[in-house]
């Protein structure tokens, strides 16, 4: 019988092109078209945030408010309530006068919360929110230092960067979900989803020097010089050294490019000559280190 | 980061482990393939010419299921948003179809069977579930097995 079956050349049917060239090329080109897209997206973000007005800002953060109230009224319960609003008082009025130096906008509120707790921080959040914590309050030398810690956190809230930095987090993890939910890959989701949140509610170093220049402005007229800035800065840089965080999370300046500002402001600007610290008032230390 | 970690080192053992079975499998594909290609012929016609009326017919069939490593399930995913061919899959199939058919003759072998007519092929999915965690593709071949004593 005259019937056969020939051998079909290989390759007709596979690419000969390597499995690891395509990854490379996919990956890279995405990761540029990302990186691009997130860029122009934030862009816009920021632009579209600072015509949110501080109103709207208020009522985001009712809820959250409301539980704060309440854990406050905890604890005045349970006897240790009168001092934290002795303390809050305290810093609630350095923190008028000094809205008052830095020229906040009309409308525009700052409320400082006092949270009893160890963590050395500081923040400022929705709504003209700056929370100290105890930890960080133990820290400071005197008056001068939580001045410009203060400084620094109202001026974040004078230019808005709470509700920037969310704008921004928003639109960077809505545009990722999308992106991920297209490519049907399990990991991809949870690990650039990651990526998202980080980047959520930080602000940019671009932010955070603008906030130490608004707050040596601050410092130096509340007291004519601008001591107390470096020991602050000393105080986050041993902070740091604890932690030790991945030095490419961090969004703060380094301390040295900090203290190097300061400096650089302190020649640019006609300080007074004798630097004097005011102490923290004598009560407020009895009560943090007893 | 460890979320990182673990991504690279799927990737790792995906892209290892699949190309050394991919490898593994079209060398056994080959030499099978060589072995079987006189002994056994396959034809699309529905029957055999008039003049080779069988004795004897049997239905015969070749299965496999092969499933997709995880560096081509990423690939391809990438792929899925600029579009293009997902080269990843084609040799996959290519794997599964050739696979199947070889199933099918070595059925027809054991059975004495010199060809075979009406051959058929199909292909599904195992279809994934919500999230799409596992890609894997089945491919049924079939015919007419021909016997003459």
């Amino acid at each position: 019988m005259g019937y056969s079956n020939p051998k079909i050349p290989e390759g007709v049917n596979i690419s000969s092109e390597h499995p690891l060239k395509e990854f490379l090329i996919l990956a890279v080109g995405l990761m540029v078209a990302a990186v691009f897209a997130v860029f122009i997206l934030s862009v816009f973000a920021q632009f579209f945030a600072l015509k949110i007005p501080f109103k709207t800002e208020l009522d985001l953060i009712r809820t959250y408010q409301e539980t704060l109230v309440s854990e406050k009224m905890v604890s005045e319960n349970i006897g240790r309530g009168e001092n934290l609003l002795k303390i809050e008082a305290y810093l609630q009025g350095l923190a008028d006068s000094l809205a008052g130096v830095q020229n906040l906008p009309e409308g525009m509120l700052v409320q400082v919360n006092y949270i009893d707790d160890d963590t050395v921080n500081a923040f400022a959040t929705l709504g003209g929110q700056i929370m100290i914590h105890r930890g960080l309050l133990e820290q400071l030398p005197h008056e001068n230092s939580l001045v410009m810690v203060l400084a620094h956190e109202i001026a974040h809230i004078r230019f808005r960067d709470p509700i920037v930095s969310l704008g921004r987090g928003i639109t960077i993890a809505l545009s990722l979900a999308v992106i991920l939910n297209a490519t049907d890959t399990g990991m991809f989701d949870s690990l650039l989803g990651q990526a998202g949140l980080l980047t959520a509610m930080s602000f940019s170093r671009e932010q955070e020097s603008r906030a130490d220049q608004a707050a040596l402005d601050a410092l130096s007229q509340y007291y004519g010089h601008i001591g107390g800035s470096e020991e602050l800065f000393d105080i986050f840089a041993m902070q740091r050294e604890v932690l030790s965080p991945p030095s490419f999370l961090s969004t703060h300046p380094l301390t040295q490019e900090r203290i190097d500002e300061a400096r650089a402001y302190a020649s640019d600007h006609e300080l007074k000559e004798n630097v004097e610290f005011r102490p923290l008032p004598d009560w407020l230390q009895n009560s943090l280190y007893p | 980061m460890f979320d990182l970690a673990i991504f690279i080192v799927l990737l790792v053992l995906g892209y290892g482990f699949g190309t050394y079975a991919e490898k593994r499998h079209y060398k056994s594909i080959f030499e099978r393939e060589a072995f079987l290609r006189k002994k056994v012929l396959t034809f699309a016609e529905r029957f055999p010419p008039p003049a080779q009326i069988a004795p004897e017919v049997l239905l015969v069939a070749g299965n496999v299921v092969i499933s997709i490593d995880y560096f081509k399930q990423v690939v391809a995913g990438l792929r899925s948003l600029v579009g293009g061919r997902i080269t990843s899959f084609e040799s996959l199939l290519d794997r599964a179809r050739r696979e199947a058919i070889l199933r099918m003759k070595e059925d027809a072998y054991a059975a004495g069977a010199q060809s075979i007519f009406n051959v058929k092929i199909e292909t599904s999915s195992i279809s994934r579930g919500k999230r799409d965690q596992i890609g894997s593709v089945e491919v049924l071949a079939y015919g007419t097995a021909v016997i003459s004593r």
